[in-house]
């Protein structure tokens, strides 16, 4: 088998017009990309806009990705991830869909088709599992944070919590995901 | 103000990417004075807010969504554009613009096809979930004030093929709806130019679908007035200007 080419090896192709490299990097990433889109956004086109608005962005902004600061990956789900949540506040809080546990969300039939590699499979299990390992409340406040991009204070009228609390809860939950994932650390040339 | 658990609570919000509100400006304050722990707590904690997005299951996106992307692209790498074939191709598109401007009956033949013909197309793109390329037509152009029409004919190798351009100079972007287009080999795609300053400028390129239909948004044009619009044959990715031959080109008002 051929080792493919690195996700950062991509990136300097793509910033040099290379639209064969984008092609590469969206075989790779978008079925995680457009699994989180739908996952902030529901069902329907809109989970696919934003993929669509995350590699022209990806196209057009390759220079401003610094390999120092984290891996493609990294840099590709936190674009997903502002433009999806965008999109749901535009909408209004009227219609945002219900927040949907990771173990509730079973596991698509498709998987092991679309994800790229048996590394993007190990990483995503270890993340799956690291959050699921996090106290139910501390991830419940993660969660609506991250995929509905509540502020605090909604955070707290949702689970109908102190805000002190949800703060605290914020502070603790991602510092046990940070170290959860410490071990797994890579560098930011390689995905992911 | 020294560093504190609050800043570490508020530091853990921002890398969730949860809005801080009234608490937005105490944090940027004590981050302004430059507190080295918040800021590698910001960047771990960034990453580790990630991994929520990570443990999602992926999605298998769309076969089309691929080439709406890469059809969407603007300028790639290429060589720089040579001086003379602008002149060849502007002499020769101003040629055929005469040649089939004053058909009328034709004209209105052809526009009740394209019609029928996009609406086919805007159903079978809307069963696909191609929300996008409607919703942003509808947005930028079709519903745009200042939106215009040019309908293109075929031309050269391809004289059955057919097109129309609906564009809006406000928005700077056209949409292209074509049919009758010959199948191209696996390293050649269809380039649109737009014509400013009497001179074609690349719109992006794109590809027909089996039965020879292609609706393209263009890439935004550097200028808002487009004189003219013509279609050619080029490498696959494009070229900085028109090196192929041509297939579709437009009639100006």
């Amino acid at each position: 088998m051929i080792p493919s080419e690195s996700d950062a090896a991509l990136m300097a192709r793509i910033e040099a017009r290379d639209a064969r490299a984008l092609g590469e990097l969206y075989d790779r990433h978008a079925p995680r990309l457009l699994g989180l889109a739908r996952r902030i956004l529901g069902g329907g086109g809109e989970a696919e806009e934003v993929v669509q608005e995350t590699f022209l962005f990806a196209w057009r902004s390759a220079a401003s990705y610094d390999a120092g600061r984290g891996a493609v990956l990294t840099w590709l789900l936190i674009a997903t991830r502002s433009r999806a949540i965008d999109r749901l506040r535009a909408r209004g809080a009227g219609s945002r869909p219900p927040l949907r546990p990771l173990e509730d969300a079973g596991d698509p039939p498709a998987t092991d088709d679309v994800e790229a590699s048996s590394a993007d499979r190990e990483w995503r299990a270890i993340c799956r599992s690291a959050v699921g390992e996090l106290p139910a409340e501390q991830r419940a406040v993660l969660e609506l944070a991250y995929f509905e991009g509540l502020t605090q204070q909604e955070i707290a009228e949702r689970t109908a919590t102190p805000l002190g609390t949800v703060k605290t809860r914020a502070r603790l939950g991602l510092m046990k995901l940070r170290e959860r994932l410490r071990p797994y650390r890579r560098s930011g040339t390689d995905a992911p | 103000m020294p560093h504190s658990e609050r800043h570490e609570e508020l530091v853990a919000l921002l890398a969730l990417g949860a809005p801080l509100g009234a608490d937005a400006a105490e944090l940027e304050r004590h981050r302004a004075e430059g507190c080295p722990v918040c800021e590698a707590l910001l960047a771990e904690g960034r990453e580790a807010a990630t991994a929520l997005g990570a443990s999602v299951d992926p999605a298998p996106p769309p076969a089309e969504l691929r080439v709406r992307i890469l059809g969407a692209l603007g300028p790639r790498r290429a060589a720089p554009p040579p001086a003379t074939p602008w002149r060849v191709f502007a002499a020769a598109a101003a040629l055929l613009l005469a040649a089939v401007v004053f058909d009328d009956a034709r004209l209105r033949r052809d526009r009740e096809e394209l019609r029928s013909r996009s609406a086919d197309l805007a159903g079978r793109l809307h069963n696909a979930e191609t929300a996008l390329a409607e919703r942003t037509l509808r947005a930028r152009v079709l519903e745009s004030d200042d939106m215009q029409m040019m309908r293109l004919g075929g031309s050269g190798p391809q004289s059955g093929a057919r097109g129309m351009v609906y564009w809006s100079p406000k928005a700077r972007r056209g949409i292209l709806m074509a049919g009758r287009l010959a199948p191209l080999p696996p390293d050649r795609q269809y380039e649109l130019w737009v014509f400013q300053n009497g001179k074609p400028v690349n719109a992006g390129v794109f590809d027909a679908d089996a039965s020879g239909r292609a609706v393209f948004e263009s890439a935004p044009f550097p200028e808002a007035e487009a004189q003219n619009f013509a279609v050619t044959v080029e490498p696959r990715g494009g070229m900085p200007a028109p090196t192929g031959p041509i297939v579709l080109v437009g009639a100006p008002a």
